[in-house]
């Protein structure tokens, strides 16, 4: 186990010029499940490939634990990885797949055999340990690779994406035996997914990039109650939090069909309203008046699609259960919303304003 | 191309045959360049003189012309006229190639009497004699030396025993005396030694082949060189030289006889226009036919009264030749002479190397030429083998019939037809290209005898082959010591196919080089160039005083390796040859299965611990391997049977000792008086050898 320090990590790709790192600094405690996310092209593989010493950075420095590895390959960094393709050797049988590492470090084989018995079980693999790769299903295969990570024993546990390449079913299931593996083996993991619902779910702590920068980074419900950015804000949610250009006057914000009292005054006049469709309430007071334009009803919520005002921005609600339902076409919904729900931000910079 | 000239030929032929009439005559010759050109002027006169009459011409490679006649005269659509080497009547005469000539033809006067009785047989005349063909001594400058010892230098290819007669005959030894073999007689002692001492003194070119002696004598490197008539095609237009009988060995001494060729005008059997045939014959023998000859297409023409014209007895190089050929002793054309050439080659070229004293390879030569000569297998019962047959026919119709009167198996047929429509043609043609030729080939292999004259011998070929001839089993050149040399030869090459192949497909795949397109076009360019080309190009490399091998060793310091003169060596060149030309097809196969071994994969081995070796060996190597094992089963069926290396770069130097499987039964079929049944028997024995082996190695396959 051990807790990584990144500091001021940075990487262009040559040829293309392509900066993908523009200086990344992170702290990962020892322990914890640490998520990665991020749309593609964020930066979020390059990170944990340079964490695992496949990617070496330009500049900047990784420790694990007391160590700095920034130039070490990657067998000398005791680092483990779930790859997104499983990347299951497929000529060894599921045995010898978990037991290669093992051996290329010189592990006696009473040991190795030992390990085995004691991952197999637990991922339930027992019975398939004679098994080549190919007579493995995708969740079987994705097991194999967890297991391979985790008879190793190693102060890092890197995934890049393990989930990506299940059906959605399997998903959910996998993604909850991650996190209860987590919490059994107590190791240190850095897990690198582009699902905004893997990243709320499994971390400890959520790192959110973009453009090769740290968004955001924290405890995946303060990063979603108060995002720092725009960004982060639009990022995480489903649906995605709604945006209003605004401008304030005084306490209150106004904007076509909107007009919503803030928790506080700002300096700032032109700023950028965001309210998540779960933030409002059908209110006759209406503070946003919704022109309704289609529902989409989930059965336990419905989402409701329409603008503010008679040509204003978009804006999407979620209601309970069936209630959108009962909204007759093009008619109007008036909205009310707590002030302290209402997130502000500089319509130029697109930082939070507090 | 050859294709090319073979369909040329047969549609010419199909032709001249629809159109044949009277009034047509059809010749055909093997001449180039200046004979070629007198030939079509007097054929131009022929026609002119017999309006009416079509008289075609047509040139055929040398190589394909016995093949040629064969495959065409006794199908009507040969030539009715040919012009070939008095060596090969007999032959043609066995054959049924050639007719005698009627007696009205027939001027004997016209000739010096020494050049028809080779021309005929059984006291018949089969041919007239057109031209003389043998060795002279070519000459730059002006001085004429009295003697070969007098010479500072002289190029001749020493190792070749057709050039090594005249030496043979002036130290009063024979080739072949009558049917009996003479060069083990005594006085090629000799010669032999005559000729290594001058190639250890230097005076005579080490391995010197005809092309290296051209380029010797143009370039003045030496000033003396012994060829034939067809030499000087070759030489520079404007270079001075003169041709002259060579002089004998010592002053005063024996002169040194050549071997005569006599090209002679030779008569299909069934000409398409009796008549007009034997007017060419006449027409072209003619002494005004001959000047022309003489003087246009520089040949050494057979007839007396053209020696009469001022301008062709004064020419110094058809003077040369003529006195030359004076001299000159006919070919035997015995079979005995056919079968001479091979062992007493061998016999000089050990001498020649230093390996054995002259009386030793004579002593060997002898046994050579005994075993290469001994009787054919006695006939055999051939009941057997046809009850055999028979029985298998039987159980063939048994099996065929119950397939018909099967309705499930007739209605699967019919289900297919249109199936097998499809496939027809392509099944005709493997048929026809592929099945026949093997089917006729395993056949041939029961029989003995020359083609023509087969008789059945059962599987006294195969029983020859098996107990290597009755000698020891591992003697030279026996069949298993041959097969363990092409064991050994398989062996190395596919390793080091495989060895480089893999190595610079895995040097081409990092990403991180540069010019890597250019490299990979460079590094399959082996594989492009035809492979006789190469094995040409290595084997001049390998000469052991010009070539480039023993250049490069020679500038660092080490001594010149004679490649051909040890078995390791010459087997070593051999091996470099094919292994430049097939390590490519082992890269290009790599390099596609190097394309599917997948990224993160071996990302994960390099996690898990893996040096960039054992990511090699432990994940990269097993993953090609699938792709690898039937590449290399193609592979060593290939360099098993890779006659083009083992035939031009050692030729099975030093002594046969490096021949392969297939050269050795080249050697039977086409350098030991056409042994096509003893070829064929070591043709199917690679075969079944092969299918064995594949065999063997998918059941190997499928248990790992």
């Amino acid at each position: 186990m051990a807790a990584v320090s990144i500091r001021q990590i940075k990487k262009t790709y040559p040829g293309t010029g392509l900066t993908i790192l523009k200086g990344i600094d992170l702290t990962i405690p020892d322990g914890s499940l640490t998520v990665l996310v991020g749309p593609s092209g964020c930066g979020k593989s390059t990170l944990l490939r340079t964490l695992a010493g496949l990617e070496k950075p330009d500049s900047g420095e990784v420790r694990i634990g007391d160590r700095d590895v920034t130039t070490l390959e990657p067998r000398d960094r005791d680092i483990a990885m779930v790859f997104q393709s499983y990347a299951l050797y497929p000529h060894l049988t599921v045995r010898e797949n978990l037991a290669f590492g093992l051996k290329l470090r010189g592990t006696p084989q009473a040991d190795i055999d030992a390990r085995i018995a004691e991952v197999a079980p637990q991922l339930k693999l027992d019975e398939l340990l004679e098994r080549l790769p190919r007579a493995l299903s995708g969740g079987q295969r994705q097991r194999v690779a967890m297991g391979r990570a985790i008879v190793r024993r190693p102060s890092l546990f890197l995934f890049d994406e393990p989930l990506s390449n299940l059906d959605a079913a399997l998903r959910g299931e996998v993604r909850v035996e991650i996190r209860r593996l987590h919490e059994k083996l107590g190791a240190t993991m850095v897990y690198v997914t582009h699902d905004q619902v893997e990243a709320m779910t499994l971390a400890d702590q959520l790192v959110v990039l973009n453009g090769g920068v740290i968004e955001q980074a924290g405890p995946p419900l303060e990063v979603y109650g108060k995002p720092k950015t725009r960004f982060v804000a639009s990022f995480l949610g489903m649906p995605p939090m709604n945006f209003i250009d605004a401008t304030i006057e005084g306490r209150v914000a106004r904007a076509p069909g909107l007009s919503v009292q803030l928790p506080k005054s700002f300096d700032v006049r032109d700023v950028t309203i965001g309210i998540r469709p779960q933030d409002v309430r059908p209110n006759e007071e209406a503070a946003l008046d919704l022109r309704f334009e289609l529902v989409e009803g989930l059965g336990f919520e419905s989402h409701v699609h329409g603008r503010l005002g008679d040509d204003g921005a978009p804006f999407i609600a979620r209601l309970e259960g069936d209630e959108g339902r009962k909204i007759p076409k093009w008619g109007k919904l008036g909205l009310s919303v707590s002030p302290t729900d209402v997130h502000v931000f500089d319509r130029a910079t697109g930082r939070a304003l507090s | 191309m050859r294709h090319a000239l073979a369909l040329l030929v047969l549609l010419v032929t199909w032709f001249s045959a629809a159109r044949a009439s009277a009034g047509q005559v059809v010749v055909w010759h093997a001449y180039r360049e200046a004979e070629e050109r007198a030939l079509d002027k007097l054929l131009d006169e022929f026609r002119a003189a017999h309006p009416g009459a079509v008289v075609e011409s047509l040139a055929v490679p040398y190589g394909a012309y016995a093949s040629k006649l064969e495959a065409a005269i006794p199908h009507g659509h040969g030539p009715d006229v040919f012009i070939d080497a008095h060596e090969r009547l007999a032959d043609f005469r066995d054959r049924g190639l050639v007719a005698p000539l009627p007696l009205s033809v027939i001027d004997r006067t016209a000739f010096d009497e020494k050049l028809l009785p080779p021309l005929e047989l059984d006291g018949k005349l089969y041919a007239l004699p057109i031209a003389l063909k043998c060795l002279g001594l070519y000459l730059r400058g002006d001085a004429t030396p009295a003697s070969l010892d007098a010479l500072p230098s002289l190029a001749y290819e020493a190792a070749n025993a057709y050039a090594h007669a005249p030496l043979l005959h002036a130290f009063g030894g024979k080739m072949i005396e009558g049917d009996r073999y003479a060069f083990a007689d005594g006085p090629a002692e000799q010669s032999l030694s005559w000729v290594a001492a001058a190639v250890a003194k230097g005076k005579i070119p080490e391995e010197a082949s005809e092309a290296l002696i051209l380029q010797m004598f143009s370039a003045g490197t030496v000033n003396a060189a012994i060829s034939g008539p067809w030499f000087a095609a070759d030489l520079p237009r404007d270079l001075a030289y003169r041709v002259v009988p060579i002089p004998p060995v010592t002053p005063g001494g024996n002169k040194p006889r050549p071997f005569l060729t006599i090209e002679g005008a030779m008569l299909a059997p069934k000409p398409r226009d009796p008549e007009l045939a034997g007017e060419l014959l006449k027409f072209l023998v003619a002494p005004s036919s001959a000047i022309v000859r003489a003087r246009e297409g520089r040949q050494v023409v057979a007839t007396r009264a053209a020696w009469t014209d001022a301008a062709v007895a004064s020419d110094p190089f058809l003077r040369g030749f003529a006195d030359a050929a004076a001299e000159a002793i006919p070919m035997p054309t015995s079979v005995a002479m056919r079968a001479a050439w091979e062992p007493t080659t061998r016999a000089i070229q050990k001498v020649l190397r230093g390996d054995v004293t002259p009386r030793a390879a004579m002593a060997e030569a002898a046994r050579r030429y005994a075993d290469v000569t001994r009787p054919l297998p006695p006939r055999a019962d051939p009941r057997f083998a046809l009850f055999l047959v028979g029985l298998i026919a039987l159980f063939g119709a048994f099996a065929a019939v119950r397939a018909a009167r099967d309705p499930q198996f007739v209605r699967e047929v019919k289900g297919s037809v249109s199936a097998y429509a499809y496939v027809t043609h392509a099944v005709i043609v493997v048929t026809l290209l592929v099945g026949v030729p093997l089917i006729i080939g395993a056949a041939t292999s029961f029989f003995a005898g020359r083609s023509g004259d087969l008789h059945y011998v059962g599987l006294a070929n195969y029983w020859d082959i098996l107990r290597a001839r009755g000698g020891p089993l591992l003697a030279s050149g026996s069949f298993y010591a041959v097969l363990a040399v092409t064991i050994l030869w398989t062996v190395c090459n596919v390793v080091l196919h495989l060895v480089i192949g893999v190595a610079l497909a895995l040097l081409l795949s990092r990403p991180a080089l540069r010019l890597r397109g250019i490299y990979r076009v460079l590094l399959i360019v082996p594989w492009a160039v035809p492979s006789y080309v190469s094995a040409l190009a290595w084997k001049g490399m390998f000469h052991r005083q010009l070539g480039a091998v023993n250049a490069v060793l020679r500038a660092i310091g080490v001594e010149p390796v004679a490649w051909f003169s040890k078995f390791a060596t010459a087997f070593a060149a051999n091996v470099a040859t094919n292994v430049w030309l097939g390590f490519p097809f082992m890269m290009v196969v790599t390099l596609g299965a190097l394309a599917a071994v997948p990224r993160e994969v071996l990302e994960a081995a390099e996690v898990d611990g893996a040096t960039k070796w054992q990511r090699f060996w432990l994940v990269t190597f097993p993953l090609l391997r699938p792709t690898l094992a039937p590449a290399v089963v193609l592979g060593a069926v290939w360099t098993f049977n890779m006659f083009n290396v083992v035939f031009l770069v050692s030729g099975g130097e030093p002594d046969g000792r490096t021949e392969i499987l297939v050269s050795e039964a080249y050697r039977w079929a086409f350098n030991r008086q056409a042994q096509y049944g003893y070829a064929s028997a070591y043709a199917v024995l690679i075969f079944l050898l092969l299918v064995l082996a594949t065999r063997l190695l998918r059941a190997q396959k499928a248990a790992a």
